[in-house]
């Protein structure tokens, strides 16, 4: 901007000159000039000509950006307080053999002290969970188990056809008109 | 904290600097960038981190590392029991796992010796050279190409075709 004032400033004075001197000389084709009246002009020192300038909106990418940097600064501020707290004060847990006779419990096998918490309050301990696993996998095994044999006896029934399944309701002999076949030349 | 490297398993020889004579009466710049960074930088941070230190030094606790009991094997279980299978397959990837660490370290343990040694490390460190060999061949042999999937079933299976082979070379040479 202030650039742009002192290319006006510079031709608005050559072309004073210009008119001052009367201008005998002939133009130079393509001379740029600057139409109207020429005057000098005093801007404010070092702003220069107040230029309004058109761009795109920021408001709704500023909006977004303040209210970004404000909601995660809300939760993330005191967390990251907590957590230096945490390891500056607590500190870390040393590693050490395990001593003799003595068992630890599961959540002295983490090291940092936040992790040790989650696993003691929040967490079922290790063994809790394996036994879960194995508990879910016993029961599909027998659902297997059973599914496996149900249809092992099905298909024994049906071939043999000696169980309670696979009877069809047939018509009484009773209601079978045996007059075509009680002679034998019919 | 990263743990710092532990200096005594890599058997790091003492260095051997010799002593210069002063010549000139110029004083050694590195010894006034040495001073500089002193009391700049190091004598602060010290202070702080031993500050720190004695903070976390009134309650101290340790952690541990688990040992888990052997269970039957995959070899060993039943057709058909699941729950055996979950253990020994459970017991497959700790040994896994621990497999591969220990490849990591001998592989550490050659590198820290071409950097001890420098230009001789082609032969000073034929040793640790052969055992990596052995050791990465070994574990190629145990879990080389199971994949992704891999899981106990399927190194089982791929140690019989081992045996299996074993067995027919050694069938065949003699014929």
């Amino acid at each position: 901007m202030a650039a742009m004032s002192l290319l006006l400033r510079a031709a608005a004075a050559c072309g004073a000159r210009r008119a001052a001197s009367g201008a005998p000389f002939p133009r130079l084709a393509g001379t740029a000039r600057l139409p109207g009246a020429l005057a000098p002009v005093r801007h404010s020192s070092g702003h220069g000509k107040k230029m309004f300038i058109i761009k795109a909106t920021s408001f709704y990418d500023t909006r977004f950006l303040n209210l970004l940097r404000f909601y995660v600064f809300l939760t993330g501020i005191p967390v990251a307080l907590f957590i230096t707290y945490v390891n500056i004060f607590i500190g870390e847990a040393e590693l050490a053999e395990i001593p003799e006779g003595y068992i630890p419990d599961y959540w002295e096998y983490y090291k940092h002290p936040i992790s040790r918490w989650i696993a003691r309050y929040l967490l079922d301990p290790p063994e809790k969970e394996y036994e879960k696993q194995m508990a879910l996998l016993d029961a599909e095994a027998k659902k297997t188990e059973l599914r496996l044999m149900e249809l092992e006896a099905r298909r024994l029934m049906r071939h043999r056809g000696d169980g309670p399944w696979y009877h069809y309701e047939t018509p009484d002999k009773n209601l079978v008109d045996n007059s075509m076949k009680s002679t034998p030349d019919n | 904290m990263p743990e710092d490297p532990d200096w005594k398993a890599y058997n790091v020889p003492p260095t051997r600097t010799p002593v210069g004579e002063r010549d000139t009466s110029v004083p050694n710049p590195v010894d006034i960038f040495q001073t500089v960074f002193n009391y700049v930088v190091d004598a602060p941070v010290t202070f702080v981190r031993e500050w720190i230190e004695r903070q976390q030094a009134k309650n101290k606790f340790y952690y541990y590392h688990q040992k888990f009991r052997r269970v039957p094997d995959l070899s060993e279980c039943l057709e058909g029991d699941y729950l055996c299978f979950y253990e020994a397959e459970a017991q497959w990837r700790r040994d896994r796992m621990v497999d591969q660490e220990i490849v990591e370290i001998i592989r550490e343990r050659l590198g820290a010796c071409k950097q001890r040694e420098g230009p001789n490390q082609f032969q000073n460190c034929a040793k640790e050279a052969q055992l990596l060999a052995q050791v990465t061949k070994a574990y190629q042999d145990r879990y080389g190409d199971l994949g992704v999937h891999g899981n106990a079933r399927t190194c089982l299976m791929k140690q019989k075709h081992r045996m299996m082979e074993e067995r027919k070379a050694q069938e065949n040479p003699s014929q």
